[in-house]
């Protein structure tokens, strides 16, 4: 269904430094700069499969659906979608397939929904009676029947995001990639959209791809998960298999930042298990380091052997045991602290 | 539905979304023409005494003022403008993942104000014909004018679309459309009537398509071109269009290439 051969994809851009001087040298002499988006990529995805494609910002996911979707081709390495080669987005091939970019709106934005669709009907060669029953199904579904005739630009986000995606699947492709389809969106959409996802890809058989930021989509969706981290899949496998069995996380706050080294040393784990904890406060976009806050990755008959080598060796102000979340998991991935 | 036709139907409900708006373009693409055109045949006519100007008269130059007009309103829009910026900000994406002819897609849903805008033209055209113009004028040569203009419009695009496909390598084509644009605005007979140009110069705008958007159409349908040269000139609008469709076809081929379709 979906074949990636060692996938590479690189971008050139130029770079402009600050000021006046920066804007001469852009106009004159600028500087090129390459970026490796995706290195050595390789995958297999069978017919029918909810794949989560995960990664912090700039790690590729993006760059990946449109390499998939034929917008753009390698570098290196080649890729098949439907036995196709995307990139030469022969029109079978983009009969078949959908892309729902949560940042890219594809329905025009002064038309209602309605002529839209009617537009998509056309272009897709939908029997008419298919059509309206899609229409019908897919708005009922999505809960939003009674905006049909609003102009796209008057709808809200959550309510523009499910039109978006009712546009993109008219067609019932056999393939869908959608990229970020929940952002934005509050929890009650969000839930809506999952639901509706879930139920078509086990009705209708539909492959589909889904990059998302937020976990749940990933945990209630996909069978399977593939990690990017600066371009490279670092992880291919069940969500499940992120989560180690038996393992715990055991905070600690000290009354002095202690170095992780040390603790390392005395503790004799090694450095991978050991990370310092960051500030939860909502009001901190930058998730700070907690003061003297530091996590232990331990199994449950470690835990208390550590604690007291903890209490001998510094004052503990506070400390618990936390359950291991996929979210937590992966954060840790994204950040380098473990290797899946 | 043939796409084409539903792109058709779609083009023209969004540009009529804002009826102001699209009201205030075609009087604005009436009024400024026509107003500089009777400024400057005024000051020259009336207030310096000249009695001809370029073989024209005051009469024959306000009769060209008059088509001109209608032929302007014809004139390409701004879907070339709209094809750079997809480029530059990866817009381009959601037309690229549909199963229809790019180019001819922006270009049909663009052309359905412009379609409904040239039947009004032409009524208003073969009533003048009959009424106001010179006897040489008639319905029939305001129809092939239009037809010529129409073809024109066909040209305005294509020539926009190889410029835009600048921007895959530029990232923007804006400064060169809009020096397009103006070239077109001279060269085309929009402001003033082509043959105003001394004949050491007419070479200039003969060898470009920009006359047979205005200046061409009007000649036709004033009486001042033979069949014959309506004919021949029909001939060059069609070499026109296939020597451009081949040239999309390298531009956009090479172009799409470089495409890095930017944006989440």
């Amino acid at each position: 269904m979906i074949e990636v051969r060692n996938v590479s994809r690189s971008f050139r851009s130029t770079k402009k430094a600050p000021g006046f001087a920066g804007a001469m040298q852009l106009l004159f002499k600028p500087e090129i700069q390459t970026h490796f988006a995706l290195k050595d990529v390789s995958f297999n995805v069978e017919p029918g499969s909810f794949v989560g494609l995960i990664g912090a910002n700039g790690a590729g996911k993006t760059t990946l659906l449109k390499i998939l979707s034929g917008l753009i081709p390698p570098t290196e390495g080649s890729t098949r979608v439907l036995g196709y080669n995307p990139f030469e987005r022969p029109l079978d091939f983009r009969r078949k397939i959908a892309l729902v970019m949560g940042q890219k709106a594809q329905l025009w934005w002064d038309l209602p929904a309605n002529d839209a669709f009617d537009l998509l009907h056309a272009i897709y060669d939908i029997p008419d009676k298919l059509y309206r029953e899609r229409v019908q199904i897919l708005s009922e579904l999505l809960d939003v029947k009674q905006h049909l005739q609003t102009q796209i630009r008057r709808l809200s986000l959550g309510e523009r995001m499910k039109m978006e995606l009712i546009g993109a699947i008219l067609h019932w492709p056999s393939v869908i990639f959608l990229d970020e389809p929940t952002i934005g969106l509050d929890v009650m959409a969000a839930a809506k959209l999952r639901e509706f996802l879930k139920v078509f890809n086990q009705r209708e058989k539909s492959t589909i791809i889904l990059t998302s930021h937020n976990m749940d989509d990933i945990e209630r969706l996909c069978s399977r998960v593939l990690i990017l981290r600066a371009g490279e899949l670092i992880y291919d496998g069940k969500p499940a298999g992120l989560l180690r069995e038996g393992e715990r996380r055991l905070k600690v706050r000290f009354s002095l930042v202690p170095d992780l080294e040390e603790l390392s040393r005395i503790t004799r784990l090694p450095l991978n298990q050991i990370s310092v904890a960051m500030s939860e406060r909502a009001e901190d976009p930058d998730l700070a380091p907690e003061t003297g806050g530091v996590y232990f990755t331990l199994k449950q008959d470690q835990i208390v052997p550590v604690l007291q080598i903890l209490m001998q060796h510094g004052t503990i102000i506070d400390m618990g045991i936390e359950e291991q979340s996929l979210e937590s998991v992966i954060q840790r991935v994204f950040e380098g602290g473990i290797k899946p | 539905m043939n796409w084409r036709l539903a792109a058709l139907k779609n083009g023209f409900k969004d540009y009529t979304a804002y009826r102001v708006e699209f009201l205030m373009e075609i009087l604005g693409n009436a009024i400024v023409p026509a107003a500089i055109q009777w400024v400057l045949w005024y000051a020259i006519f009336k207030t310096d005494g000249a009695t001809e100007l370029a073989g024209m008269t005051y009469v024959q130059m306000l009769h060209y003022t008059l088509v001109s007009v209608l032929f302007n309103q014809v004139r390409g829009g701004d879907q070339d403008f709209e094809l750079a910026e997809m480029i530059r900000t990866g817009q381009l994406s959601n037309y690229l993942i549909r199963p229809v002819g790019l180019i001819q897609f922006i270009y049909i849903r663009g052309v359905a104000s412009k379609l409904l805008i040239s039947a009004l033209s032409l009524a208003i055209g073969i009533v003048l014909s009959v009424s106001v113009l010179s006897s040489e004028a008639s319905p029939l040569r305001m129809i092939g004018a239009m037809l010529l203009a129409l073809l024109g419009n066909v040209i305005h695009f294509q020539i926009g679309a190889v410029l835009s496909a600048m921007a895959f390598r530029w990232e923007d084509a804006y400064g060169l459309l809009m020096v397009k644009n103006m070239a077109v605005s001279i060269l085309s007979g929009e402001l003033l009537p082509l043959n105003l140009f001394p004949e050491s110069m007419s070479w200039i705008w003969k060898s470009t398509p920009f006359y047979l958007y205005v200046f061409g159409p009007a000649q036709y349908a004033l009486g001042e071109w033979t069949h014959l040269e309506f004919v021949r000139q029909l001939g060059v609008a069609f070499l026109w269009i296939f020597v451009l469709w081949v040239l999309i076809r390298f531009t956009w081929g090479l172009g799409i290439k470089k495409y890095v379709s930017l944006g989440g």
